[in-house]
């Protein structure tokens, strides 16, 4: 354009544009190939003092949020959330908002670098010498030549990458990508798909239409905080509130979570004990709505339950009136309540509870979500089981270069499953990491791709919204350093017919340009890529929420186990929940360390709850610090005095401990993943809230820095004042 | 014998109306307290972070919080609702009144409490004075990031140095961007047009901005509505900030 333009005339144009403030946004087809430059080359069609939206998608999480990120002379300078976008609707989380921290960090990788290194992880040093893209791609080439070999370890997003690479594994013949994150762990993805599966026929993650329900029983579903797409669900629990008659919030769990602080009721309930509660309640609304129990619930004795979950039988009687009276009741297992050895049964326990409410495919109850607009079947996330076996066939010596994009198992996976120990047997692991985190420091090569934000690409958007939707991504502003995108490599290393990541991208959404009843229609192909950015994604107006197969749900028996007494004073069920602010990859955001946590307002550093009695039964105070016991490991981490957790019960969140991840994550509280031991449901995924630790005193302070006043906290420090 | 011009007897005198000009509703039903307010006026007006050590004694820089406190004993412990708390902009400010260098002042066109960066000395008598604890202070220089960290700032907004007072400012440069946008237009501003930055992030919708001299907008209605409560409003401070205690519709449960 400018070629043809003098720059008189070009000036002429912009300023009529400016005088309807127009911003340069999609600009058209040509679009695909405008640079953005930073402030010391500005391009002179960047007005200054205008700035300019772009559409993206946030990659914090897996969620697939829009956001609109404003830029002003080639730098991005605030994330917002993108108002059209159907999952989070103009929103964002504190994450979304710190994501520029992430773009901007000091400790970014920036050029393609080799490590020996055996040396660099025992010295603690770096040896790391730069090499240039040809090399790298040369490398990932030779590597792709012995397909057996290679193995692909992906993180939960973005999709346009695991789409390539499992096209690339197929066709050379190399095993299929494994994706994991630490949030589906967490979550217990897996164990609700295999639920889903066994009751309803098809293994989709559900959608729980919080928005229309009036009675919500949660099983510990942090749905406010990180659970699977926390800003659609906050807008749900809003919605739910909002109606003419005030939707109640009834969350059961052990300790008293973000989320339970704003339930009505409260009650801590015994880990593991969900699926009892579950067909407890279910047994006593059948028999009192229909007068006889179907075959889930008949075999459970009610008082047992209520024993087992600490309750008192009344409690239960309360809810069952409460479920009752409610028009649109709705049940919600949360991560931790699957997470034990008979999760699948649990799940499948709350499940077959929706089924008997008869809310399946009703507006506030459980649905399936729509398939994606591109036809791509359901694809979960590895169980913790997978990943065991990931690590069996590394030791091995089956696989030869393993590569690593978007996630950072040595952190994130528990150290009693020996990925770290594995990777002796690895020779050679190629990380495309962002940041250098625990992974990539002990990679041979480390291929920094770019961050999100100046990235192309796409994410499916599977769970929070019930319109089937792409979620698209651009780069906001050109990428700072001298990183490639791993689609980029990967297209050049495997000799594909795509001449760069624009053109792969264009070829996988053609076939929506075909499709009908979209948010907008364009007749070719380079048009509606020019629309895909201008609005981030292409969504259908319409919502294709399906209704779960009924049929049957309430009639096959469960497995539930009884739950085992813990022994006070000796061993405390710990209960591991993903931080509010930081979850598994915020740590390195300055802002979200200095963020407090929203229940203790702890900043900067881990610390593990006890609740006061029991803390003063083993006479530790706020700040103490004490040793944290499982039989697969151990860490020292200060106390909190909890008021709102069970006695029998310690928690700890998970998203600290860093030993690398940059000079903001380093170094910093402890990874609760370290006490882990490689416990499966059956399902696959790590039971890891049936994890039992003891607590010894250390004899040591350490104070943590908290927003709230210490003085006066159950007296604390006031003897001193 | 000429009159002497009338020397209020201390500042607050000049308290502006009742009714004040821009304002903000916080339903605490639908806070869950999930700091993305913090995150996301940090992130538009520049405020630094501290470090852990600073941030224990309590210089930590946001200018909003989310309170929540405990009430009551386990098992029948309860967390009160989460309660973002940022600078009231009130009609009669405590802070304005003990300035000694008119520092802090009383915009008359936008009706809200100033900071004006480059008078202030740092007496921090004004932190001192305000009921709210809303006013944080530049002990450091906490802004000078490692590079490229600072990128990220707002070139709307300043960055502070040390010995300087600031707060919230309701998003002054938003307000100021819409205004002119619609002074340009020939029409009052539209309710919901500026949102400041809290507002704009809110993944529950709970807090609301808007124009109280406009009877129409969304935020005189719910500061009209039966479940509002200033905070501190027995001080006669005239917050513009209004909370929405109890259930939504009223009803709870």
């Amino acid at each position: 354009m400018t070629d043809k333009l003098s720059r008189r005339d070009f000036l002429k144009v912009v300023g009529a544009g400016a005088a309807t403030a127009a911003v340069l946004t999609g600009c058209g087809p040509a679009s695909r190939y405008v640079t953005r430059e930073p402030y010391t080359k500005m391009p002179e069609y960047n007005y200054n003092g205008q700035s300019t939206y772009f559409a993206t998608t946030c990659r914090e999480c897996a969620a697939g949020c829009g956001l609109i990120v404003r830029t002003m002379q080639g730098r991005a300078i605030k994330t917002e959330g993108n108002p059209y976008h159907p999952v989070n609707l103009g929103k964002t989380c504190a994450r979304g908002q710190a994501t520029l921290q992430g773009l901007y960090n000091p400790d970014r990788l920036r050029n393609p670098v080799r490590n020996s290194r055996g040396e660099s992880y025992q010295t603690g040093e770096k040896d790391w010498t730069e090499i240039n893209w040809d090399t790298a791609i040369e490398v990932v080439a030779q590597a792709l030549k012995d397909p057996a070999g290679v193995q692909f370890l992906l993180g939960p997003a973005p999709d346009h990458l695991f789409d390539l690479v499992r096209e690339i594994c197929k066709t050379i013949g190399a095993p299929a990508p494994i994706r994991f994150g630490a949030l589906g762990m967490f979550e217990a993805r897996v164990t609700l798909g295999e639920a889903a599966r066994a009751m309803f026929g098809r293994p989709d993650t559900l959608f729980f239409d919080l928005a229309n329900a009036d009675l919500v029983i949660s099983f510990g579903a942090n749905f406010l905080e990180t659970w699977i797409s926390p800003v659609a669900y906050t807008r749900g629990y809003s919605k739910m509130r909002k109606q003419r008659t005030r939707g109640i919030l009834v969350q059961l769990e052990a300790r008293l979570s973000q989320t339970a602080a704003k339930a009505d009721l409260w009650h801590p309930i015994k880990p593991g004990s969900e699926g009892l509660v579950a067909a407890a309640l279910g047994k006593l609304y059948a028999e009192q709505k229909f007068g006889i129990a179907p075959a889930a619930f008949e075999a459970v004795d009610v008082a047992a339950a209520a024993e087992a979950a600490g309750l008192q039988l009344e409690a239960l009687e309360n809810l069952t009136a409460l479920l009752l009276d409610a028009d649109r009741p709705l049940v919600i297992p949360g991560g931790a309540a699957l997470a034990h050895e008979h999760g699948l049964e649990i799940a499948k326990a709350i499940l077959a509870l929706n089924a008997l409410l008869g809310n399946l495919g009703k507006p506030g109850g459980v649905f399936h979500t729509p398939v994606s607009p591109l036809g791509e079947e359901y694809r979960r996330p590895a169980s913790l089981r997978e990943m065991a076996e990931l690590v069996e066939r590394m030791k091995a010596g089956k696989i030869k270069t393993l590569f690593v994009h978007g996630v950072n198992p040595v952190f994130e996976l528990p150290q009693a499953l020996g990925f770290q120990a594995a990777l002796e047997k690895v020779p050679t692991l190629i990380s495309f990491a962002t940041f250098p985190d625990e992974t990539a420091m002990l990679a041979d090569y480390i291929l920094p791709d770019h961050h999100g934000l100046e990235s192309w690409g796409y994410q499916r958007v599977t769970d929070g919204t019930g319109q089937a939707m792409l979620s698209g991504a651009q780069p906001v502003v050109a990428p700072f350093y001298n990183t490639k995108s791993t689609v980029d490599v990967l297209l050049a290393a495997a000799g594909l017919p795509f001449k760069d990541e624009v053109e792969y991208l264009q070829n996988q959404v053609a076939p929506l340009v075909e499709q009908t009843g979209g948010f907008y229609s364009a007749a070719d192909l380079p048009s509606f890529w020019a629309l895909f950015q201008q609005f981030g994604g292409w969504w259908k107006n319409d919502v294709s929420l399906s209704a779960p197969n009924a049929a049957g749900a309430t009639e096959k028996k469960l497995n539930l186990k009884a739950v085992e007494a813990s022994e006070q004073h000796e061993e405390f069920h710990l209960l591991v929940y993903p931080s509010p602010i930081l979850a598994e990859a915020g740590a390195n955001k300055p802002w979200l360390q200095e963020i407090p946590d929203p229940m203790t307002t702890v900043m900067w550093n881990s610390w593990i709850e006890i609740n006061p009695h029991t803390a003063e039964e083993l006479g530790l105070h706020n700040d103490d610090v004490v040793r944290v016991v499982s039989p697969f490991g151990a860490v020292e981490v200060s106390v909190y005095k909890y008021p709102a957790i069970r006695p029998d019960v310690v928690a700890i969140p998970f998203g600290q401990g860093h030993t690398a991840y940059g000079r903001y994550a380093e170094a910093r509280g402890i990874n609760p993943a370290d006490l882990f031991g490689p416990n499966f449901n059956e399902a696959g995924d790590l039971a890891f809230a049936d994890l039992k630790v003891r607590i010894e005193k250390t004899g040591k302070k350490r104070e943590l820095s908290r927003l709230e006043s210490k003085l006066g906290v159950y007296g604390e420090g006031m003897e001193e004042h | 014998m000429a009159s002497l011009p009338k020397i209020p007897e201390y500042k607050a005198e000049w308290a502006e109306g009742e009714a004040g000009r821009w304002g903000i509703a916080i339903d605490m039903d639908l806070c869950t307290g999930c700091q993305a307010c913090v995150a996301a006026c940090s992130m538009e007006n520049n405020v630094p972070f501290v470090g852990e050590h600073d941030a224990g004694y309590g210089r930590q820089m946001a200018w909003i919080r989310v309170e929540r406190l405990w009430e009551g004993e386990y098992p029948e412990v309860k967390a009160t609702p989460f309660q973002p708390v940022m600078c009231q902009q009130c009609g009669a400010a405590p802070c304005e009144a003990v300035c000694p260098v008119f520092a802090t002042v009383h915009s008359q066109a936008e009706q809200i409490n100033l900071q004006v960066y480059n008078r202030c000395v740092g007496t921090r008598y004004c932190a001192n004075n305000c009921p709210y604890v809303a006013r944080v202070f530049n002990w450091a220089d906490y802004s000078n990031y490692p590079e490229p960290l600072a990128n990220q700032f707002n070139p709307d907004v300043t960055v502070r140095r040390r010995g300087v007072m600031e707060k919230c400012t309701f998003c002054i440069q938003r307000i100021h961007k819409a205004t002119d946008q619609a002074k340009a237009e020939g029409r009052e501003v539209r309710d919901g047009e500026v949102q400041p930055a809290c507002a704009q992030a809110c993944p529950a919708d709970a807090i609301v901005f808007g124009r109280l001299d406009d009877p129409e907008s969304k935020v005189s209605k719910l500061s009209k509505d039966k479940r509002a409560i200033k905070l501190l409003e027995d001080l006669g401070t005239q917050p513009r900030v209004t909370y929405l205690k109890g259930g939504y519709h009223g009803n709870l449960g």
